[in-house]
């Protein structure tokens, strides 16, 4: 495909896509990782704190 | 590796994603990257043993009189001159990279003519920036120089140079640029360097062993935060608020939160993209990483200079390259060692650049694992394909990022030298190292003018890609950043490398 002709289409494609909804699989995927992601935050910090680093 | 260029199909980004993968499984430039950094660890070790095999690599010095710029790194090649050392430095790696150039497929002759080029240009950037009056730190400096004003951007923001010069082929002489493009591989020249620089860090890290360790469970926070929160949230951001479809927001969270180009690359492919799509990303990637690279640092340098690994940790959590993110680290060292000795505070060196490169790297083990879960959810769940299409557990090893091998094998040879051995052998390995390291100061130099020839800012706003570079300007500077600042302020605050001796 040439350069040239990927342009136009991807500009037009980004301009007037069809918005997709969330799908449930995708909503889960978000708030899962985030709620993992956080747990796993905190319980790192706890540690970090209990356990400093040794200079 | 993709060598993604601003006109959209770099040279290795038009396959299909099945050819692609294919790519991932046969010799590709991680590989090289780890033969070559391999090779350069390998032959500076032959110092254990009195033979010195590489001390005649170029090495430049801060300087007011040109004729004392260069020199070659070791005494033992003194005869040869900064001239002569110069030259073999260029004439060696136009063999080896020509040899890695032909290993990849690649046409010897175009590489071999471009890296020309690319290295002297690349090089001549780096004298120019070790300039007294843009180097110079202390008032004892500028004495010795016999200048009274510097911009004290110290030797490593020479590296600036190198890339504003490659900033300005890219934006005003396109052409050339173009004309050098094989030779422009900033991916390849900081796996390399990464590689090289594994050994240094283990020399840098036997010191204060248990020290170093309790970083590495810091570094297991950067994996969380970059895959579970920064992922979800640019996600989010894209699909919901700005209506991207599947198909740009997976690859586009992964570039911006993940690790740029690699990442993009690994979920595109995962969740079947069209290849233009992580293309387009990886090209947004490098431009907003010139951006941070140019900013960060000196940021770094004015707010947390007394807190030196929350900034290192900084780089390896904002800045979204490999390249980028190891080369913000190095002047963010060298600014904030700057600073403080300034103020008598004397640390050593190396520990801001490894807690950046650590971040990073823990970061680029697990592109295969997210690969993984993205494809298998993508392939099951959301565009269910065939069997023979659907996602394997074996991708996990061929998107693995496999320069981190050789990172791994020269850490941990590296610190067995140090710790290990007798002593009349173990006291050699760092003056050893250190030769190493002289090539990876030239692969840095490389890499910052590369990432500099491949920014063309004008071809990314002709390809229309306003809506893609809001996302990520928003996600970057609205949030990536912020909270990176945050979570390296969470596990570092307080910590300071240990001083010199």
């Amino acid at each position: 495909m040439s350069q040239s002709n990927i342009r136009p289409e991807l500009q037009e494609e980004l301009r007037s896509a069809i918005v997709e909804p969330l799908l449930p699989i995708e909503k889960k995927l978000i708030a899962w990782s985030l709620g993992i992601g956080l747990t796993l935050l905190v319980v790192l910090a706890a540690i970090n704190h209990m356990f400093p680093p040794t200079p | 590796m993709s060598n993604a260029t601003l006109t959209g199909l770099g040279p290795h980004t038009a396959a299909e994603p099945a050819a692609r993968l294919n790519e991932a499984k046969s010799f590709n430039e991680d590989w090289l990257a780890v033969i070559l950094g391999l090779a350069i660890f390998g032959l500076a070790l032959a110092g254990l043993v009195r033979i010195d095999l590489i001390g005649w690599v170029v090495s430049t010095s801060v300087w007011s009189n040109l004729g004392q710029a260069l020199g070659p790194v070791s005494k033992n090649y003194a005869a040869i001159g900064g001239i002569g050392a110069l030259l073999a430095t260029y004439v060696a790696l136009t063999i080896v990279l020509s040899a890695g150039a032909a290993a990849l497929k690649s046409d010897v002759k175009r590489f071999a003519l471009a890296f020309t080029a690319v290295f002297w240009i690349a090089y001549a950037s780096w004298i120019v920036g070790n300039y007294a009056n843009f180097a110079a730190v202390t008032l004892a400096d500028q004495q010795k120089f016999g200048i009274t004003w510097s911009l004290k951007l110290t030797n490593e923001g020479a590296y600036i140079f190198a890339l504003i010069v490659g900033l300005f082929i890219a934006n005003f002489l396109p052409r050339f640029a173009d004309a050098i493009k094989d030779a422009v591989r900033p991916e390849l020249y900081i796996k390399i360097a990464i590689v090289i620089l594994g050994g240094f860090i283990a020399v840098t890290a036997s010191g204060k062993l248990s020290f170093a360790s309790s970083l590495l469970l810091r570094g297991v926070a950067a994996i969380v935060e970059a895959y579970l929160i920064y992922w979800a949230v640019v996600y989010f951001i894209a699909r919901k608020w700005l209506g991207f479809s599947r198909e740009w927001s997976a690859p586009l969270a992964a570039g911006i939160s993940i690790c740029g180009i690699s990442a993009a690359i690994a979920i595109g492919g995962a969740i079947r993209a069209r290849p233009v799509v992580p293309a387009l990303v990886s090209s947004l990637v490098l431009v907003f990483s010139v951006i941070e690279l140019l900013i960060l640092p000196f940021a770094a340098q004015t707010w947390l200079a007394h807190e030196p690994l929350v900034a290192g940790a900084w780089m390896g959590l904002a800045v979204k390259t490999d390249g980028a993110a190891v080369a913000a680290g190095g002047i963010t060292e060298s600014l904030i060692l700057a600073k403080n000795a300034a103020e008598g505070i004397h640390y050593q060196p190396g520990w801001i650049l490894g807690t950046a490169v650590t971040i990073k790297v823990f970061i680029d083990i697990f592109i295969g694992v997210w690969a993984f879960i993205l494809g298998y959810i993508w392939t099951n769940h959301i565009n269910v394909t065939r069997d023979a299409e659907k996602t394997r557990a074996r991708e996990i090893w061929e998107r693995f990022p496999k320069f981190i091998i050789g990172f791994v094998i020269t850490f941990f040879v590296g610190l067995y030298l140090v710790l290990g051995t007798p002593a009349d052998i173990a006291s050699k390995v760092p003056p050893a190292i250190g030769e190493a390291n002289t090539f990876r100061v030239i692969f840095f130099i490389l890499t910052f003018f590369s990432i500099g020839v491949l920014s063309n800012f004008k071809a990314l706003w002709r390809e229309g890609l306003g809506k893609l570079a809001f996302v990520y300007f928003v996600s970057i500077f609205g949030f990536v950043i912020w909270v990176g600042l945050a979570i390296s302020y969470i596990f570092f605050h307080g910590i300071t490398p240990p001083l010199a001796s």
